[in-house]
């Protein structure tokens, strides 16, 4: 009995023991099932409860100009959230937001009402709504800090630094070209939250990849381009004009020192403006060049002696038949010499000039000279220009091709071109990017000049120089080009347009230009002025000359070049005009800083922008040393004091706020 | 009464064994609650208090020869009974249950040591019981009124755990004694319609939120479900190796619901893993085979069917509650024994433990 009862217990013990285990290996299998083999999904499931990613606008880095002065930088701004689970009394909320959201109530109520647990209710507010808003205390609806990007100098340089969409990324100009470099990382803001929704602070916001985007800085200089800028809307804007185009290079190295268009747009509301405003009419507009070509065509023929300098050619008093089309000259000329045909811009001069040199020849000069192709330039959207190839040239067009018409080029090609007549031969890559650092200012990369080609030799280059000198003296088409005090050589062009309706050239419209560089023998400057239908004079001597002699000026002041050529005017109109007495540029080489114009009362500038002071400086003449960038905060001499000839004369700029 | 042999016959090993599983379940605590904002003492401190309380209780329930339990098991049961009784006439109501009995000074639940009783009760029964052949469904008659009073009573309260646990606790002492299939099959024919007959005239609606959840917790994720979805998502997202002592982020973030009490085996698995998780149930497994060990050292079918009756108790106890946090079960509010906070959970199952002792080390004396 006693061995039967222990032998049931072994047994019923040992089923129960079996029942026992399995059940426990089940709960283990399940184990494993779900921290091994499901593991992967409910992390993620565990992540996407816990963890709430939210994507930032990342923090672009800044564009400066050549000096270091702002064109483009990123400041942080208040985005206000909501996170519907928190907020007690949604219409009441809704009713408080509404006017500072500038949004109606039932719109803000339905974002609160919206199945997320986030919701942006209004990104990048203006400091005084986030406050108002700030001020209700409302549970559940909070702010971040994100970058906006703003232009500080509105319309300056707008063409070239382009602009971003809402979204952060670039759309126009140097903003998308180096998208990615001045984007750096997108910023997400990953933060925990606990069950009931909440952010849990104390346990840290984990801001992922928000490298900041690097900095650009450009061959630009701010203040050469609001002089191209200024000077280019008063050509246009006194021509009558549709648009224009003003480009400023150094001709040795290809920099881009100023690159503008008209009409032009503020990038802080670039929205608003049409596309025909936020062209950057330098690079993306080709057009046929008109005379200023012939610069290219003597200098092909002379680099392959197809021409020697003293020869001269029959101009047919002003009326010359060729290929059973006849070409006519503005003035009826006889016997010119080659210079005498830039001079005056002859037609006929240019054709016979073509004619000797022959189609071939032409071709590979232009084509050397960069047409047809494009220059390579660090912005998006540049065009190449056509010049058709010689195979496809018929009957007049060897003439017309050598004084410009039936070929288009664009503002930069041509200032390209003309910049290796100025340099000596050489073809250069223009470009905008000077350097790019990162955040901390070290520098990542720096551009150096670079030589696409040698065009034309050096005798041949400065044998057109002073060709083109002959321009600019009297009796020549760009007279009113001259710049007082400096040397220089330039090239009128007067093209007539073709008609969209029609396909042929249009009976009065006209694409008016001058190019040109200063000072004759070593040039600083090339620049490029280019008036789009003009309605006073169609030529580029009467419209575009004028432009650019002003932008030469005071650039070259402004560069402290000092004049090579003796002053036509007295110093004392000169101060009226605006450019500084040839006196005090030889100061400025000196001490460092620029003179006032003697005897003349200081404006107070406090609390000016640069353009303001610019304006102020231009109306009353003086020449003021502008250091800094904002907001004017001190100058000397005191407001009211009379400016004498040994002032430091001086105005501090500190970015506001 | 305490003779030398007692001592030298104590049962070191499941005394360590069940301290182990104490102290881990102290840790988990730690980690469970640091989250929470409280004023007095912390949660893992009071469990302390709690384990001093319930080894003292244990010692007492060893120190007092468990035959005494034989011969008043079935005044104990008759006492119970009443009390349960009580509860349902002027018992205390909170939170839509009325559990607890207020004595004046201390408030008793009378469903609590039921268990215990129960087991007393059906061990006296079945000790007496001649059949090694394996119960009728005619012989199942008396113990099914003996269990069927308290469990309705419990059920009524309603206490829907509870009820559970003791109808296992029983069924798992039928089955040792042995049923015969013929009594299984009849017992499910008649399951069937009377489950019908629960659903529609019994069960609360939250009862029958529970199971409708547990057969489908997606279905509505934000109320009913919350707990079975939380509890799968911390437990695997703690894969292989777990996220690391006080780094569990669905523990420490407060997504895991009662994460102290019945869910602190989801906070455990998340922080150590896989790993950290068998090493426990190994322990759990540990106990109930050494609980078995013992209930067939025993000499006497009464000490023999008590071993294997708190067997069963700890048993189902983990079963069910770790069930309940891998998802396998519906959401019934079982502890886990020794690990989840909890005063009556942790003097139920000491005393439990305080029996098995007893019967483990009087295992020579007859």
């Amino acid at each position: 009995m006693n061995d039967r009862k222990e032998k049931w217990t072994r047994i019923r013990i040992r089923f129960m023991g079996g029942v026992f285990v399995s059940i426990f290996v089940l709960i283990a299998a399940r184990a494993f099932y779900l921290q091994v083999v499901k593991k992967e999904s409910l992390v993620k499931l565990a992540d996407k409860q816990h963890q709430r990613i939210v994507p930032l606008t990342p923090v672009r880095g800044a564009i400066f100009d050549s000096n270091n002065a702002p064109l483009a930088v990123s400041i942080e701004m208040d985005s206000c959230f909501a996170e519907p689970r928190n907020v007690e009394d949604i219409p009441d909320a809704a009713a408080k937001l509404a006017p500072l959201l500038s949004m109606p109530a039932d719109q803000v109520e339905k974002k609160l009402r919206g199945s997320k647990n986030f919701v942006w209710l209004q990104r990048r507010m203006p400091p005084d709504k986030v406050a108002a808003i700030k001020a209700l205390q409302l549970e559940g609806i909070a702010f971040v800090k994100e970058s906006k990007r703003f232009y500080p100098n509105s319309e300056i340089a707008a063409h070239v630094v382009g602009f971003t969409g809402m979204d952060p990324e670039g759309l126009e100009g140097i903003e998308l070209k180096y998208d990615s470099t001045i984007l750096g990382g997108t910023g997400y803001l990953v933060t925990e939250r606990d069950a009931l929704g909440r952010e849990v602070y104390n346990k840290g916001i984990v801001v992922k990849n928000s490298a900041k985007g690097q900095n650009i800085t450009l061959t630009l200089d701010k203040n050469i381009q609001y002089i191209a800028e200024k000077e280019l809307a008063k050509a246009v804007e006194t021509n009558g004009a549709k648009a224009g185009i003003a480009l400023v290079m150094e001709p040795a190295t290809g920099r881009v020192l100023a690159m503008a268009s008209y009409p032009t747009f503020n990038p802080n509301t670039y929205f608003k403006y049409t596309p025909q405003a936020l062209r950057n009419r330098s690079i993306a507009d080709s057009f046929e060049p008109g005379s200023t070509f012939k610069i290219f065509l003597a200098a092909t023929a002379l680099e392959q002696r197809a021409i020697r300098r003293g020869d001269g050619f029959d101009c047919e008093n002003g009326s010359y038949s060729i290929g059973g089309r006849t070409i006519h000259d503005t003035h009826k000329y006889g016997y010119l010499s080659i210079a005498q045909i830039l001079k005056y811009s002859s037609n006929i001069g240019a054709a016979k000039i073509g004619a000797r040199l022959g189609s071939d020849k032409l071709y590979a000069g232009l084509t050397g000279f960069g047409f047809g192709e494009k220059t390579g330039i660090d912005l998006p959207g540049e065009s190449g220009g056509t010049l058709r190839n010689k195979n496809q040239w018929f009957g007049v067009d060897l003439a017309t091709i050598s004084f410009g018409q039936g070929v288009t080029a664009t503002a930069l090609q041509i200032a390209t071109a003309v910049s290796a007549v100025a340099n000596g031969g050489l073809l250069m890559k223009p470009y905008l990017v000077e350097k790019i650092s990162d955040d901390n200012g070290n520098m990542l990369r720096t551009s150096a000049p670079e030589v696409r080609r040698r065009v034309i030799s050096e005798e041949t280059a400065k044998t057109v120089a002073h060709m083109l000198e002959g321009v600019v003296v009297e009796g020549g088409t760009g007279v009113n080009a001259a710049v007082d005090g400096y040397r220089s050589a330039g090239k009128t062009g007067t093209a007539q347009k073709v008609d969209p309706l029609t396909r042929g050239y249009s009976a009065d419209k006209r694409t008016a230009s001058y190019v040109g560089f200063v000072p004759l023998e070593k040039p600083r400057l090339t620049i490029l002025v280019v008036v789009d239908e003009p309605k006073t004079s169609p030529y580029g001597g009467v419209v575009a000359a004028p432009a650019f002699s002003a932008i030469a000026q005071q650039a070259l002041c402004y560069l402290k070049v000092p004049p090579d050529h003796p002053l036509k005017k007295k110093p004392e109109q000169m101060v009226v005009k605006s450019a500084p007495p040839a006196e005090t540029v030889d100061a400025v080489a000196d001490g460092g800083v620029v003179a006032g114009a003697t005897g003349a009362v200081m404006p107070n500038f406090r609390g000016m922008s640069m353009r303001q002071a610019l304006k102020i400086m231009e109306q009353r003449g003086l020449n003021v040393k502008l250091q800094g960038s904002g907001r004017a905060v001190e100058q000397n001499p005191k407001p009211g004091s009379i400016i004498s000839g040994n002032d430091q004369v001086w105005v501090r700029f500190v970015p506001s706020a | 009464m305490f003779d030398r042999r007692l001592f030298t016959n104590f049962d070191w090993t499941l005394l360590a064994l069940v301290l182990l599983i104490c102290s881990i379940g102290v840790v988990n605590i730690f980690s469970a609650t640091a989250s929470y904002q409280m004023a007095g003492p912390p949660y893992f401190i009071k469990q302390i208090y709690w384990i001093i309380a319930g080894v003292s209780l244990c010692v007492v329930a060893c120190s007092i020869d468990y035959h005494i339990l034989d011969d008043i098991a079935y005044w104990v049961y008759g006492a119970i009974v009443l009390l349960l009784v009580a509860v349902l006439v002027v018992g205390k109501t909170s939170m839509g249950a009325t559990r607890w009995l207020n004595l004046g000074f201390v408030n008793i639940q009378p469903s609590e040591p039921m268990k215990i009783v129960v087991i007393m009760t059906f061990a006296r029964f079945f000790s007496r019981y001649p059949v090694f052949n394996g119960l009728t469904l005619r012989d199942l008659l008396y113990p099914c009124i003996i269990l069927g009073v308290p469990a309705l009573l419990i059920m009524k309260q309603p206490d829907l755990g509870t009820a559970i646990m003791v109808i296992l606790i029983a069924s798992s002492m039928f089955m040792y004694v042995k049923v015969r299939w013929s009594a299984i099959v009849s017992i499910i024919v008649a399951a069937v319609p009377s489950c019908y007959l629960a659903w529609h005239y019994y069960l609360r609606d939250y009862q029958k939120d529970r199971i409708i959840t547990f057969i489908n917790p997606e279905q509505d994720p934000l109320k009913s479900g919350y707990h079975i979805i939380q509890s799968k998502i911390a437990v695997g997202s703690g894969g292989v190796l777990g996220k690391g002592f006080l780094h569990g982020t669905q523990s420490q973030l407060r997504f895991l619901p009662e994460q102290h009490t019945d869910f602190a085996f989801s906070v455990f698995s998340e922080e150590w893993g896989f790993i950290g998780c068998m090493i426990v149930l190994a322990l759990y497994l540990f106990l109930i085979l050494w609980g078995l060990h013992i209930a067939s050292r025993c000499n006497d079918r009464f000490g023999s069917l008590m071993a294997v009756g708190v067997t069963a108790m700890l048993f189902w106890h983990v079963i069910i509650n770790m069930g309940m946090v891998i998802g396998l079960f519906p959401v019934v509010g079982v502890p886990l024994p020794f690990f989840s906070y909890g005063g009556t959970s942790m003097v139920t199952s000491m005393v439990g433990v305080g029996i098995l002792l007893n019967i483990s080390m009087r295992r020579f004396m007859f």
